[in-house]
């Protein structure tokens, strides 16, 4: 572009006293940034223009700068670097805030314990299932025990009733003799089945290495009748005697023994 | 040196203005409010018009410090843009009550009793300065200066003012300004 052309044009001092469209305005501000020629001129006619506008100053009353202050907001004199803006703002976001803050914390703190005290519930609820789940499960287990000791003990009563029915049972009391005061047994026997049970009333405890022995005696000799513990109940004997003229007990070690050890023998009673 | 220490100046004054200094503002006030006033007063032709617009100028221009672009120009020249700005669509609004045949018309004589006013009134030292430069200038060009500058006209309008082809009153204006920059060198 031809820029003296356009400096010549009158369109730089039309735009310095304002006599320009907006349209034109930006024309003359865009050439100006780009044309340091065309800036040049503008500024001294921009000044020119500046300096005639001074010339009509004129000093205005008094009370005019006074009413003008009164209109407008100033920053507080103390040369201080607080802003009041920036301080306002806060404290309106801290108004509003703290409100939807700590609503939003207490319903969540809330929800928070109540799950906390639905789950310790819940919790709470299982242990005492479980409690009761696990003594049900142990006293069916001992019910359960002793129904089988019960149906043992049955059997045995039942297999010694019917020993005992059968016709020529005997029933023989052993006392204890002076090695045993207290001691008193019964001895159940039936010689056409050949049978024996005894039912201990009151035997010495043994220690765990020995055992009561029981001895039909056959023609004055000592035959094996099988050997049985100081217990109350009525124990079948695993031997068949068919003839004795007496039994006797001894102590034997566990298991028993071929011959008696007379020395241990505690009670002995005749077959009558 | 000069021009450059006043630029420094002028962007610490700006930056105590955007601050809201009252300090600040004493300085713009009495620096600036001669000009402005006398501009306004000019346009407006009444005191007490020309001081109420003055305050709505100065608010204006202490509301809007932070739209001012120190990279477009001078701030005494985007203040008196605002001032002459408001001042003009101050009497445009008057204007646009009675018929615009008519208001032009009492534009034109109401310039020549500012210029009575000025001539007579206000002894300003300012005005010693207006005598000598304005003086100077060729009286047909001062008037196209003033229609336009501070009667806010147009090309076309003063071209019909003063009965001028449109081409006269562009390269009038331009020999004006010519003019104007030569006797401010000197």
């Amino acid at each position: 572009m031809n820029l003296e052309e356009y400096i010549a044009s009158g369109i730089l001092d039309s735009y310095a006293i304002g006599a320009v469209s907006d349209q034109e305005v930006r024309e003359v501000n865009c050439l100006s940034s780009i044309y340091p020629e065309i800036r040049k001129e503008l500024d001294e006619l921009m000044l020119s223009t500046e300096n005639y506008a001074l010339l009509h100053s004129i000093e205005p009353p008094a009370g005019l700068k006074d009413r003008i202050m009164r209109q407008l907001t100033f920053e507080d004199a103390d040369e201080t670097i607080v802003r009041p803006l920036p301080i306002d703002r806060d404290l309106s976001a801290e108004a509003t805030r703290p409100y939807t803050y700590k609503t939003s914390w207490m319903v969540a703190a809330a929800a928070a314990l109540a799950v906390l005290f639905f789950s310790y519930f819940l919790i709470t609820q299982l242990q005492t299932n479980q409690k009761t789940m696990a003594s049900l499960r142990e006293s069916n287990d001992s019910m359960q025990l002793q129904l089988k000791q019960l149906r043992t003990s049955q059997g045995q009563t039942d297999q010694i009733l019917a020993m005992l029915r059968q016709p020529g049972a005997r029933t023989l009391e052993l006392r204890g003799n002076e090695k045993a005061p207290q001691g008193d047994m019964l001895v159940f026997w039936n010689p056409s089945t050949q049978q024996v049970a005894v039912e201990v009333k009151s035997l010495p405890a043994l220690p765990a290495d020995k055992q009561y022995q029981l001895w039909s005696l056959v023609d004055g000799k000592p035959v094996d009748a099988g050997v049985f513990d100081a217990g109350t109940a009525v124990q079948k004997m695993n031997r068949s005697i068919g003839k004795a003229d007496a039994f006797a007990v001894t102590i034997e070690k566990r298991g028993g023994s071929p011959t008696p050890s007379m020395a241990t023998l505690l009670a002995m009673s005749p077959v009558a | 040196m000069k021009r450059q220490s006043s630029l420094v100046s002028e962007s610490v004054l700006i930056e105590k203005l955007v601050q809201r200094d009252q300090k600040a503002f004493h300085w713009l006030y009495d620096q600036y409010s001669p000009a402005l006033y006398g501009v306004v007063l000019r346009i407006v032709r009444d005191e007490e018009h020309a001081q109420d617009l003055v305050q709505d100028i100065f608010v204006k221009i202490w509301k809007n410090l932070d739209a001012y672009d120190s990279s477009k120009g001078r701030l005494f020249t985007w203040m008196l843009n605002v001032a002459r700005n408001t001042a003009i669509d101050a009497i445009r609004s008057q204007k646009s009550q009675p018929s615009a045949a008519n208001a032009i018309r009492t534009d034109e004589d109401n310039v020549h009793v500012v210029d009575r006013q000025h001539n007579t009134q206000q002894p300003n030292p300012e005005h010693i300065g207006i005598q000598e430069v304005v003086g100077q200038l060729r009286p047909d060009r001062r008037q196209l200066i003033d229609l336009v500058y501070f009667g806010g006209y147009t090309h076309e309008e003063a071209a019909d003012e003063l009965n001028l082809p449109l081409g006269t009153v562009k390269t009038r204006i331009r020999a004006a300004l010519q003019e104007l920059k030569q006797l401010f060198k000197s």
